[in-house]
């Protein structure tokens, strides 16, 4: 064969290789990417379904009427009742803005299309749909306006679940905006430096301060052979930094559960170097720490990156919840939730029902359990350790007559200079009913003085009121 | 003929049923809006094609897998733009009648019409003419002035340079031997060919003057023997993209539209993000004839109307459309490679790689493989010009796909 | 229900484009099944002219020359054509140093060699045309 021939046919199977894989790469567009630029807000299609079905409504768990729509002329006028309360946890969706929030992640629910669209298809000719379906919340109405008005004035997110069911009662974030009044508000909401649009309890990523210390006392308790006693100086010298205890406190002999009680910062710095941070950021990732919580709303994961390598002062502030550590406020629910029903993380549920035009339930969300954080034993230990801290510890504000209350308070340093003020916990301890996480963003005081009382109203109100 | 169809063996018979129940699909989905006028368009459609396939039968001893896998594609091309826009679609339909005679007309020009390969001054000339014709006389169209508006009528003048730079590249390498008695003719060339890249870039027609350079580059890997200049034109395009991208906003745009359109989706990523929803939307089988909605697709009768298809017809048709333009460029190559005559050889490579380089630019750009570029896809995008040439391109394909020295005996025969 | 009559022709067409695909490759790939016979080294063959399915009958579309060459109807010819106007025995093809004679077999209905019908045995040059009735080969002989 020539020399010219065998170039050409060089040339020809080059062309053909192209073509290949434009072909290949037209099929990895529809089979991986495909859902997913759908449902981009973008899609124009997305809207011409709207306009011929009557959107679903959303109610919170006793059946209130939270959104509805309601033909007016030739389409259909979205109310919100509750505009500000529930913009992160329910969002909206309007033409010009997009979806977000339930509104864009339950999209096909709400305006009853199915997702295989072969079937959807088959559907539309044989029953076209002109209503979509209802959606019932986990959510309870007047403890999230409780809540609501409980976060008055302050930054931050609250999150109050039922730990055994991973049902979230209460989802919370300011600074929030009114979705009613989106079109003439949006400039400067999207302007806002605050982020009002960020869901700060899926999104925020705070360093927990103390309240991390929770998964370094879980460490400490697995570490075998491991000197609980210590000796509480008021400062440590880790690494070449000095670690001081709050208020310059020293609290002299204590084992790890005066450590936890009092949120002594030197135990846990110390400690956490002979723990390793190996150790500790097994535990963290089996709080579903540095992994993806599956949520009916997007969200961050934690970060805890012990798998880097950490200098001793880095592992010590690590310990203390400072350094590298970060975590978004439904993440340490999850953690208080465990902790409260004998070590099992729950999936976090905000939506119950998806209920049919006729008021079939269509789909149930149910309680799954994502990891064993800790065996039962040891998470008695703690949760002991954590009513300790409400009875005599740091977190007295939140105590509630005649219930036995377990928590952890923290205060986190960060770059603003003000402190985030944290508080965990849970009630009642032997058979909990509720946790909560709570975190005042750039509070500038402890938890324990602003947090605590703030979880101490909501337990309180979930204890009397909400039965499940 | 209808025994060949029950067999299910002939591709003719098969193109025949596709076309006549995709326009009785139409036909339903218009409804109401049908008028004669119409049918009788649609049916000239059919005849035109099944005519031309027999006719091309009869008399060209050549290739006719290309006309045929052709037709397939106009086709398709043709029921996606009458559904999308009725007025658009009856013009494309008059557009691709005279294509097929000018497909006919070309066949026979270039068949008797001998000393093709002599007369490179003449097509160099004319490709500076039509340039300079652009320059001044040219208006802007989507950005780029590439039209030439005479009266009620407009072209491209770059459809008609694209034919001729391959027939100066074959006349070139036909004649190789004497133009290596000219001292550094090779540079020559480069630098004609070059020149007109310039030009093209400067009119910021940059689709086309990539289509320019990859011709220009396949050829000469095939045939050029000095291989150093190779690794030169290598390195100009390097260099030049820098430039282009550094210097030209214009460029810089794309660029940035290709790599992250969602960053700027509703400017420069606007049209790439639309595009990539419909086909997103279509699945593998498609949405249905008539069930999408193509108009919410920029530019949807030229660049895009893949994407319309892939939303109505499906991945799967699109994956077949691909497939054709791949049988098409194999089936060229093979007619070079069969072809003994040196320039009627390298026309035939010039015209596959042609076809070649332009589908996969278009198609690259509109999948966000590569940058989008503002060109057709040949045979299916809506534009007179597109259509005209492509089948005066066909037309010379068809006569390299006959044996020449045949012909040099049936021509010795007659006298 | 015009939306159930597109749903089931999207199948339809897409069936029907991807039958018209196979078909083609699978007409190229017979075609590359009778090209490979060209790459071999033969100086000497006859080409067929005409496009082979428009021939009712099966027939390659190049036969290389040995020293000869025969064709007919008759099943032990080298080129066998199963047509009623080609005779049992219709022509053949001697070579003779280094030069090849055509010769036809008194066939009822003749042979043509070049558009005249050869009664004698005739020296064939390369690019002359030989005709059966409806087939037309192209003698090839390159040096």
């Amino acid at each position: 064969m020539s020399k010219e021939i065998k170039r050409i046919i060089l040339a020809l199977i080059v062309f053909c290789s192209c073509f290949v894989s434009l072909i290949v790469y037209i099929s990895y567009i529809q089979i991986f990417q495909g859902e997913t630029l759908k449902n981009n807000s973008y899609n124009k299609r997305l809207w011409i379904n709207e306009e011929s079905i009557l959107r679903g409504s959303i109610l919170d768990r006793n059946g209130k009427t939270l959104v509805y729509s309601e033909k007016k002329g030739n389409g259909y006028i979205r109310n919100y009742l509750y505009g500000r309360l529930y913009s992160h946890v329910i969002g909206y969706s309007y033409r010009e803005y997009g979806k977000s929030g339930l509104e864009l992640q339950y999209n096909n629910a709400l305006l009853n299309i199915n997702e295989n669209a072969a079937i959807n298809e088959i559907k539309n000719l044989v029953a076209p749909t002109t209503e979509g379906n209802t959606i019932k919340l986990t959510v309870d109405h007047e403890l999230q306006s409780k809540v609501r008005s409980l976060l008055k004035g302050k930054k931050g997110s609250i999150v109050a679940m039922n730990p055994n069911s991973g049902e979230i009662y209460a989802m919370v974030s300011i600074p929030d905006f009114d979705v009613s009044n989106l079109k003439e508000d949006w400039k400067e909401i999207s302007e806002n430096p605050n982020s009002p649009l960020l869901n700060r309890a899926t999104q925020g990523l705070y360093p927990p301060g103390s309240t991390f210390k929770l998964i370094t006392a879980i460490a400490a308790l697995e570490t075998v052979g491991l000197d609980e006693s210590y000796d509480c100086v008021g400062s440590a010298n880790i690494g070449g930094y000095i670690f001081k205890d709050y208020g310059e406190n020293v609290h002299g002999q204590i084992d790890l559960k005066e450590a936890l009680t009092k949120s002594c910062n030197t135990y846990f710095t110390e400690k956490a170097i002979q723990i390793g941070k190996d150790k500790i950021g097994t535990v963290a990732d089996r709080f579903m720490i540095n992994s993806k919580i599956p949520f009916d709303l997007p969200t961050k994961s934690s970060q805890f990156p012990y798998r880097e390598n950490l200098g001793k002062t880095e592992i010590a502030a690590s310990a203390i919840g400072q350094g590298k550590v970060l975590v978004t406020p439904l993440n340490m629910a999850l953690i208080g939730s465990a902790l409260g029903n004998g070590g099992q993380v729950v999936k976090p549920i905000l939506v119950k029902e998806i209920i049919s035009k006729d008021g079939k339930v269509l789909k149930t969300n149910s309680t799954e359990i994502l990891a064993q954080g800790v065996d039962i034993i040891r998470a008695n230990e703690i949760k002991d350790m954590m009513v300790e801290v409400i009875r005599s510890g740091t977190g007295t504000n939140a105590r509630i007559k005649n219930v036995k209350v377990a928590g952890k308070t923290g205060t986190a340093e960060n770059s603003s200079g003000k402190n985030h003020a944290w508080f965990v916990g849970f009630a009642p301890a032997d058979n909990p009913k509720v946790a909560v996480a709570v975190v005042l963003e750039e509070e500038g005081s402890t938890g324990g003085k602003t947090a605590a009382p703030i979880a101490r109203d909501i337990m309180l109100y979930v204890i009397n009121n909400i039965n499940d | 003929m209808f025994n060949k169809a029950i067999r299910g063996k002939s591709p003719r018979s098969l193109l025949f049923i596709f076309e006549v129940l995709s326009l009785f699909l139409l036909f339903v989905y218009q409804n109401t809006r049908v008028d004669r006028f119409t049918i009788m368009t649609g049916i000239g459609l059919i005849l035109i094609i099944s005519l031309s396939n027999y006719l091309l039968i009869k008399i060209s001893s050549g290739d006719n897998y290309i006309f045929l896998i052709v037709t397939m594609l106009i086709s398709i091309g043709t029921i996606m733009i009458y559904r999308i826009d009725e007025g658009l679609g009856i013009k494309q339909l008059i557009w691709l009648s005279m294509g097929i005679l000018l497909f006919f007309m070309t066949y026979f020009f270039v068949k008797y019409i001998k000393g093709w390969q002599n007369w490179i001054y003449l097509y160099v000339g004319a490709s500076y003419i039509l340039f300079f014709m652009t320059f001044i006389l040219g208006s802007r169209k989507k950005g780029a002035i590439n039209w030439i508006n005479l009266g009620n009528f407009s072209f491209q003048p770059a459809e008609i340079t694209k034919l001729l730079i391959v027939f100066i590249l074959s006349s070139y390498y036909a004649n190789i031997s004497k133009w290596k008695e000219i001292k550094n003719a090779s540079y020559y060339l480069m630098g004609v060919i070059y020149s007109f890249i310039l030009l093209l870039f400067l009119q910021r027609d940059l689709g086309m003057a990539m289509i320019f350079y990859l011709i220009f580059i396949s050829i000469q890997f095939i045939y050029e023997e000095d291989r150093k200049l190779i690794i030169y034109n290598i390195g100009l395009l390097i260099i030049g993209g820098i430039i282009g991208y550094t210097m030209f906003d214009h460029v810089k745009i794309r660029f940035q539209a290709w790599i992250n359109p969602w960053k700027y989706i509703d400017r420069q990523g606007y049209q790439i993000t639309q595009s990539l929803f419909a086909i997103a939307e279509g699945g593998f089988f498609g949405k249905g004839l008539g069930l999408g909605h193509p108009y919410f697709i920029p530019e949807v009768y030229t660049d895009f109307i893949f994407s319309a298809i892939c939303e109505e017809m499906g991945i799967f048709t699109g994956i077949g459309i691909i497939m054709l333009y791949m049988i098409l460029v194999y089936r060229g190559f093979k007619i070079a490679i069969s072809q003994e005559e040196t320039f009627f050889r390298i026309l035939a490579l010039g015209i596959s790689i042609l076809f070649g380089v332009q589908s996969l630019i278009i198609l690259g750009g509109v999948l966000k493989m590569i940058p989008l570029t503002g060109i057709t896809l040949p045979f299916i995008s809506y534009g007179g010009s597109s259509i005209l040439s492509s089948f005066i391109a066909l037309g010379i394909l068809q006569v390299s796909s006959e044996e020449i020295s045949l012909r040099r005996v049936q021509d010795e025969q007659r006298d | 229900m015009y939306n159930i009559l597109a749903i089931l022709f999207k199948y339809i067409f897409i069936i029907i484009i991807y039958l018209f695909i196979f078909s083609i490759i699978r007409l190229i790939y017979l075609d590359i099944k009778g090209m490979e016979a060209i790459s071999s080294d033969n100086r000497t063959y006859l080409k067929l002219i005409n496009r082979t399915d428009s021939l009712p009958f099966k027939i390659k579309e190049h036969y290389s020359i040995d020293d000869s060459l025969t064709l007919g109807r008759r099943g032990d010819n080298h080129i066998v054509v199963k047509d009623p106007y080609v005779s049992k025995e219709h022509f053949q093809i001697i070579e003779d140093e280094e030069e090849y004679y055509l010769e036809d077999l008194n066939s009822a209905n003749g042979t043509y060699l070049n558009g005249e019908r050869i009664f004698d045995v005739m020296k064939l040059k390369d690019g002359d045309i030989i005709r059966v009735g409806k087939i037309e080969f192209l003698f090839v002989s390159r040096e």
